[in-house]
């Protein structure tokens, strides 16, 4: 015996194919409250007519409908029902893809990237351009200061004092003047969006990704979330791969033509890494990468979230190797 | 001037479906009038159905108008919409329904919006992958199946869903893109060689050089 249902109905069906029992939807047929079964049935639930029946008679076998050659095809009303109703639950769902950190975090940290590449550019064109009238400053040294100095004066020569330098003494016009002011107030104003932005990015991966986080660091965390396309899928990768995520073109170099491999990716940004001899990076990275997929593990389904107890442990860990690579 | 339905055809060079929502072009196509009917043209560049439409040497390529179908990888829906004027026409006359399938929630709010102007469209956000999550929409199995997800596995994928969701002496479309499998070059063959270990009858390997390149489409029967 076999026992068939979709959203309209439920059957039991005996093994000569004959209709036994049938069990029919008489709830209010609205296209809301379709939604609502339909959402259940892709869960992979039960309807409550399929459920009566399934108590009737215990021994049926569960068969998909689409199995069955006689089922009854959907008539007219029943097809347009389907329709509006499948625009609820669609309509629904992309509702709800708003509250996927997933998408928000991506979009926070993509948004960083381009807010600080753009800020770059900015900034090395501001530096050149009032640099040209500061002969006497040293651009690389003060590169950091040259933009708010800018911002903050009236015209070159304020410029120059706020340097304590001395300006070029060309006249420069007013409108060039305040090209060359509203260039550098894009810039001030841009780092301190992309500080506001890295903010938001610390508070949404520590909530997120609250072990990963914490043994990385949000924003590192934050980014290997992203390159991973959601903390799902970070979850399901191999340690080694989350070693390497972020040096893809490297990675693929050496499929392809067998250059060395990439010790790191994006985890070099790690203090532990990037701040670790040399030679002692790449069995840190392992083991920081291995780490990292466990912490994600834990976010991702529901482990108890590590405290600074763990992450202390894994530090003496760092330690230890190396200890034991500067020994050779 | 090739005919495959009342509703699509090949005029001179381009193809041309018959616009279901007079005077709405979709994507800025061209519109044309011929009497009280509108045709819009149909862009093979923008759709690998209407790229094969026009490439295909058999014939079979398009569903009954006003029959059930499924399509996996709707995207943003400009190919849907032209399987639209074919099965359903004008608010749906003609009764045809589409399943539309999408996992990216982008793709799936453009369908919605133009669901509400086309009735016969049932779009469907989930992964197709998952059996369960798109049975519940279908009831039974349909005629016509059509699948461009590009994607790793695609051909597994769909011989999957051919299984489970094609009638016999269904039409199966499956659009390949080489360069989204790990070999490259032997993705065609290797996808041909799969589709008839799967027991399904192959009626033309359809190339869509010209008009999307590394892309081939299958044409199977169940």
């Amino acid at each position: 015996m076999k026992l068939v249902w979709d959203w309209r109905f439920a059957r039991v069906y005996d093994d000569n194919q004959r209709v036994i029992d049938e069990c029919v939807w008489s709830g209010n047929q609205t296209p809301v409250a379709l939604a609502e079964r339909l959402a259940l049935l892709m869960e992979g639930r039960m309807t409550t007519e399929a459920r009566t029946l399934a108590d009737r008679f215990p021994e049926c076998i569960v068969t998909p409908s689409t199995s069955v050659n006689s089922w009854p095809d959907l008539e007219s009303h029943e097809s347009t029902l389907l329709q509006e109703a499948s625009l609820q639950l669609a309509g629904r769902n992309v509702a709800d893809s708003a509250s996927n950190p997933d998408f928000r975090l991506e979009h926070l940290v993509r948004a960083t990237e381009e807010m600080r590449t753009a800020h770059n550019t900015l900034e090395s064109r501001i530096v050149e351009w009032a640099g040209l009238f500061l002969p006497k400053l040293d651009l690389d040294l003060n590169r950091n200061q040259i933009a708010a100095a800018v911002t903050g004066s009236e015209n070159l020569q304020e410029t120059a004092e706020h340097l304590d330098t001395t300006s070029a003494g060309v006249e420069v016009g007013k409108k060039e003047w305040s090209g060359i002011h509203s260039l550098a107030s894009s810039t001030v104003n841009l780092a301190a969006d992309v500080e506001r932005m890295e903010d938001s990015i610390r508070e949404l991966s520590s909530i997120h990704l609250p072990s990963l986080s914490l043994l990385l660091g949000p924003l590192l965390a934050a980014k290997l979330c992203t390159t991973a396309h959601g903390r799902e899928r970070l979850a399901r990768l191999p340690a080694s791969t989350i070693q390497v995520l972020g040096a893809e073109t490297a990675f693929f170099m050496h499929m392809r033509q067998g250059t060395p491999p990439p010790k790191h990716g994006h985890i070099f940004q790690h203090p532990w890494i990037c701040r670790s001899p040399k030679w002692t990076r790449g069995s840190i990275a392992r083991m920081l990468a291995a780490k990292a997929a466990i912490a994600v593990r834990v976010d991702h389904f529901g482990g108890e979230t590590w405290t600074s107890k763990q992450i202390s442990e894994i530090e003496q860990k760092v330690g230890e190797i190396r200890a034991r690579k500067s020994r050779r | 001037m090739k005919s495959f339905s009342e509703r699509v055809e090949i005029r001179g060079r381009s193809l041309w479906s018959r616009n279901a929502v007079k005077g709405v072009s979709l994507r800025g196509e061209r519109l044309k009038r011929d009497g009280r009917k509108e045709w819009r043209q149909w862009n093979p560049r923008a759709s690998k159905l209407g790229a094969a439409l026009i490439k295909a040497s058999e014939t079979g390529l398009l569903p009954e108008p006003g029959s059930m179908c499924l399509y996996l990888g709707s995207g943003h829906g400009t190919s849907i919409s032209h399987l639209h004027d074919h099965m359903c026409g004008a608010k749906n006359h003609l009764g045809g329904v589409i399943v539309a399938v999408d996992i990216s929630s982008r793709c799936i709010r453009d369908m919605i919006r133009l669901s509400k102007a086309r009735p016969g469209k049932v779009p469907v956000m989930a992964d197709c992958r998952h059996t369960e999550h798109i049975l519940p929409f279908l009831s039974k199995k349909v005629p016509w199946l059509f699948q461009d997800v590009s994607q790793s596995g695609q051909v597994e994928m769909f011989i999957e869903a051919c299984n489970n969701f094609l009638a016999p002496n269904g039409t199966g479309l499956l659009s390949l893109k080489s360069a989204s499998e790990r070999d490259t070059q032997g993705a065609f063959d290797y996808a041909e060689k799969s589709l008839k270990d799967a027991g399904l009858t192959l009626i033309e390997r359809i190339d869509l050089a010209g008009w999307e390149d590394q892309h081939v489409l299958f044409h199977v029967v169940c």
